[in-house]
C-alpha cells in the first residue's frame, strides 16, 4: 500500500527577516496544508533513498498494534525536508554580534529569533545533527531581559487587579462596620481576607485556572492512590498504608 | 518494557531493612516528600533517611505460628512466566529449599525490551560480565528544538549502563535456578484454580510442550501451594485473581542495521529524543543493541497514533541511521502503575505482572528481578525453608517491603515525569537542566546504585532555582510561540 507523502511547511507571514524557501518534491502534486494539519504518509517511489529499507518484517506477538499499514517496500520520507536557517544562527547558537544597537544586545530580538526558530521547529521537525549541533541555551539571556519582557506585564496586570479588589472591598467593609483601612489592618479576620484576596488574584489569572487546579490536585495525589489500591481491600488485621 | 537510563534522579531507600515490620518512618519519608515543592527535586534527597548499603539478607524467621506444619513434604510454589522476575523468584525459593516450578511458553524468547540494566543488578545478581553486550557511558538528550545535550561526564571509568539481550539474561537466570533446585517447565499457563477450603492447594492448568514436536501441548495440572505471577504485562495470573487493570503505554520499536561507521558513533552512547513530535507524554530513543540499534517511543495517551510518533523519532535521527535496514518491528505494553490488587490468597504478582516499571523513563528489568527476589524470600521466610504452609499474611510482608523500599524512586520519577514531560517548554527545559554537572551525578548515582548520595543543600538550592528558571523561560517563549501564527 502506498500513500502520499507529503510534507509542507507552515508559511510563516510576520517574518521579514526570514527566508522560508520550500523545496517542492518530485511528485507533481502538492497540497498545501494549514499548518494545523500536517500530515506525514508514506511513499513508495521516492528517488532519495533515505530511509532504511525493510527486508524483513516481524511482528511480536504480544503487539497489540494492527501492523496493516507497513508492507515490504516502504521507504519512509519525502525530498529534503525544508530546514531551519537564519543568517544569525551560526554553528548553532545565536550570533549575538549580529544582534547588537548602539553597542549592546538587543536581548527582545534574540528572543524573537528563538521563538521564531522553536515554531518552525515544532512545525517541522528536524533531523538532529552530528555535524551542526545546537548549542543554544536560553539562559545567556540574562534575567532581567526577561523579567522586563515577561513578568513585568502580567506584575501589573495582577497588581492592577489586587489594588481594584483591594479599593472595592475596602470601601464596602468600611461602609458596613465603619472599621477604617488603617483599623481594618489590624484585625485578624481582615488580614484573612486580604490573604484570601491575594491568593486568589495570584493563582486564578484565567478562567480556566479554577479547573486547572483542581486537575493538578487530583493530579498529584492519583499515584499515591494507585500504589494504595492493594491495601484498600484488606482484613481490618492489615491496614496499613504507605 | 525498556529499562532506560534514567536522566532524571530518582531516589530509592535501598537495601534490605532488617525488620519486616512497618515503621512509622516511611511517613516520614512520605512527607518529607510532600513538603518540597516539585521543583527542588534533587532536595528530596535531604528528607528521605537513607540507609546502609544494602546487607545481606537477615531472615527473621516470624512465619505464622498458627499455619500448619507440612507433613511429608515441603512448601510446593508455581511461578509462571521465566523472565527476569521469575528467573530470580525461582532461584531464591529453590536455594531457601522449596519445591519450585517455573513454567514458561517460550524458552528462546526474545521479548521486545530497552534492555538497560543499572550497575547495581550486576552486582546484587551476581551477573557475569558477558552477559552484557554493550556498556554505555555516554547519552544524548535531544529537546524538541534539537538542543542536543551531552549526558555522561560525571561517570567514573567503572561505570556504566550495562545493555543486554533479554533471551540471554532470561536464560542465564532460569539456568541458574534451574542448577538450584527448581525444576522449568515449558508451558503455556491456562488458567488458575482457586482452592475451595483454606488450605487446599492451587491447581495450575497449562500447555505442557515438554517432548512435544508438535505446536499444540498437551494439557497437565500442577498442584501448588503458592503461585507467583511473573508473566508480563498481560498477565493471565493477575486475571485469574481479579487484580484489575492498569493504564499502559504501548512501546514501539525498530530494529535497526546500520552501517558500521554509523554504528560506530553508538558504541557506547544511547540517544533521548523528547519532543510532542516524538511522543506526547514519553521519550524516542535510539538504544545500541549487540550489532544494531532499536529505535523506539512510546506513548499513553495517544496509543493510535504510534506510528506517527515513530516516524518523527526516525526522521530526528535520520542523519544518524541513514541507510539503515529494518531487521524487526517489535511492539509491547508497559504499565504504567500497578495493579489495584497485587496479592489475592497465596497467590502474589511480581514484575511487569503487578506494574512495577517507573515513570518517566520506564525501567522495568531491575525491578522486576528484585520484586520477584524480595517476594520469594518473603515466602521462604514465612514458610521456614518450606516447613510450614504459607499465608496471605507472609505475602503481604513482601509487599510491604516493596512499597517502603521503592515507593519513594517511584515517587520522585512520578512528580519527574508530571513536571518535564508536560508539554513541549518542559521538555526543553528538561534538556537544558541535563546539562548541569550536579543534575547529572545525582542521576547516575541514584539510577546505577539505587540509592540517594545527600548533595549539598546549597547546591540543590542553586538547581532549583535553575529549574524554575528554565521552566519559566521556556513557557514564556511558549506563550510567545502562540502569538505568532495564531
Amino acid at each position: 500500500m502506498s500513500m502520499a507523502a507529503l510534507y509542507s511547511p507552515s508559511p510563516i507571514r510576520t517574518l521579514p527577516t526570514f527566508s522560508a524557501k520550500p523545496y517542492f518534491p518530485h511528485k507533481p502534486y502538492l497540497l498545501y496544508q494549514s499548518k494545523k494539519n500536517l500530515t506525514l504518509t508514506l511513499t513508495r517511489a521516492v528517488n532519495l533513498e533515505e530511509k532504511p529499507e525493510k527486508s524483513e518484517e516481524a511482528l511480536d506477538d504480544k503487539s497489540k498494534i494492527k501492523e496493516d499499514s507497513l508492507d515490504s517496500n516502504v521507504v519512509v520520507g519525502t525530498t529534503v525536508l525544508p530546514k531551519f536557517e537564519d543568517s544569525r544562527w551560526v554553528g548553532g547558537t545565536w550570533d549575538l554580534k549580529q544582534f547588537t544597537e548602539d553597542g549592546k544586545t538587543n536581548w527582545d530580538s534574540v528572543i524573537d529569533a528563538e521563538v521564531r526558530r522553536r515554531k518552525w521547529l515544532e512545525d517541522n521537525p528536524e533531523s538532529s545533527s552530528n555535524d551542526a549541533p545546537v548549542v543554544f541555551d536560553t539562559s545567556i539571556i540574562p534575567w532581567w531581559a526577561w523579567v522586563k519582557r515577561f513578568h513585568l506585564p502580567e506584575a501589573e496586570l495582577l497588581n492592577g487587579r489586587a489594588a481594584m479588589i483591594g479599593f472595592f472591598m475596602a470601601y464596602l467593609v468600611d461602609s458596613l462596620t465603619g472599621v477604617g483601612l488603617v483599623d481594618q489592618m489590624g484585625n485578624f479576620f481582615c488580614k484573612t481576607l486580604l490573604f484570601i484576596a491575594v491568593v486568589g488574584v495570584l493563582l486564578i489569572r484565567k478562567n480556566e485556572d479554577l479547573e486547572n487546579l483542581k486537575k493538578l490536585l487530583d493530579e498529584s495525589t492519583f499515584y499515591d492512590k494507585q500504589w494504595q489500591a492493594t491495601w484498600q481491600d484488606d482484613t481490618p488485621s492489615n491496614s496499613k498504608k504507605d | 518494557m525498556a529499562s532506560i537510563a534514567a536522566i532524571t534522579p530518582h531516589f530509592s531507600t535501598s537495601g534490605d531493612r532488617k525488620t519486616p515490620n512497618f515503621r512509622p518512618q516511611a511517613h516520614q519519608t512520605f512527607i518529607g516528600l510532600r513538603k518540597t515543592t516539585l521543583e527542588n527535586h534533587p532536595s528530596l534527597s535531604q528528607s528521605l533517611t537513607l540507609s546502609n548499603p544494602p546487607k545481606p539478607h537477615k531472615f527473621q524467621i516470624s512465619a505464622a505460628k498458627s499455619s500448619p506444619k507440612l507433613t511429608g513434604r515441603n512448601l510446593r510454589v508455581a511461578i509462571v512466566g521465566g523472565g527476569p522476575a521469575g528467573g530470580a523468584a525461582a532461584e531464591t525459593l529453590a536455594k531457601g529449599g522449596i519445591e519450585t516450578y517455573l513454567i514458561e511458553r517460550k524458552l528462546d524468547n526474545c521479548k521486545p525490551c530497552g534492555g538497560a540494566i543499572p550497575l547495581c543488578m550486576v552486582d546484587e545478581f551476581d551477573l557475569p560480565l558477558d552477559i552484557i553486550d554493550r556498556r554505555v557511558t555516554k547519552m544524548k538528550m535531544i529537546s524538541p528544538s534539537n538542543v542536543a545535550v551531552d549526558v555522561g561526564r560525571t561517570l567514573k571509568p567503572h561505570e556504566y549502563i550495562g545493555m543486554v539481550r533479554r533471551e540471554v539474561l532470561d536464560s542465564y537466570l532460569r539456568d541458574r535456578a534451574s542448577e538450584s533446585g527448581a525444576t522449568v517447565i515449558n508451558g503455556l499457563f491456562l488458567k488458575l484454580d482457586l482452592p475451595q477450603n483454606t488450605n487446599d492447594p492451587y491447581v495450575l492448568h497449562y500447555n505442557g510442550y515438554n517432548g512435544n514436536t508438535g505446536k499444540v501441548g498437551e494439557k497437565r495440572t500442577l498442584e501448588v501451594d503458592a503461585v507467583i505471577g511473573a508473566d508480563g504485562a498481560n498477565s493471565r495470573v493477575a486475571k485469574s485473581i481479579c487484580a484489575g487493570e492498569y493504564d499502559y503505554a504501548i512501546a514501539f520499536q525498530e530494529r535497526i542495521k546500520i552501517p558500521d561507521e554509523k554504528m560506530a558513533y553508538y558504541e557506547d552512547l544511547a540517544e533521548m529524543y523528547v519532543g510532542d513530535d516524538v511522543s506526547p507524554d514519553f521519550y524516542g530513543w535510539v538504544f545500541p543493541k549487540c550489532d544494531h540499534v532499536a529505535v523506539g517511543t512510546g506513548t499513553v495517551t495517544h496509543k493510535g497514533e504510534i506510528k506517527k510518533f515513530q516516524l518523527a523519532t526516525r526522521l530526528r535521527a535520520k542523519e544518524k541511521i541513514f541507510g539503515g535496514k529494518i531487521i524487526r518491528v517489535e511492539a509491547h505494553p508497559i504499565p504504567e502503575h500497578p495493579r489495584p490488587r497485587r496479592l489475592s490468597g497465596r497467590v502474589a504478582l511480581v514484575g511487569d505482572a503487578a506494574g512495577y516499571v517507573t515513570k518517566c523513563s520506564g525501567e522495568g528489568i531491575y525491578f522486576a528481578a528484585k520484586s520477584g527476589r524480595m517476594c520469594a524470600e518473603a515466602i521462604v521466610e514465612g514458610s521456614e525453608n518450606g516447613k510450614r504452609m504459607v499465608e496471605e499474611r507472609d505475602l503481604r510482608k513482601y509487599l510491604e517491603k516493596w512499597d517502603k523500599t521503592y515507593w519513594p524512586t517511584y515517587k520522585v520519577l512520578d512528580i519527574l515525569q508530571k513536571v518535564f514531560y508536560r508539554s513541549n517548554p518542559a521538555k526543553e527545559a528538561f534538556v537544558e537542566m541535563c546539562a548541569d554537572d550536579y543534575v547529572q551525578k545525582m542521576t547516575f548515582d541514584s539510577y546505577l546504585y539505587k540509592r540517594v548520595v545527600p548533595g549539598s543543600p546549597l547546591e540543590d538550592l542553586k538547581l532549583a532555582v535553575n529549574t524554575i528558571g528554565s521552566l519559566v523561560r521556556a513557557n514564556a517563549l511558549r506563550r510567545e510561540m502562540d502569538k505568532i501564527n495564531v
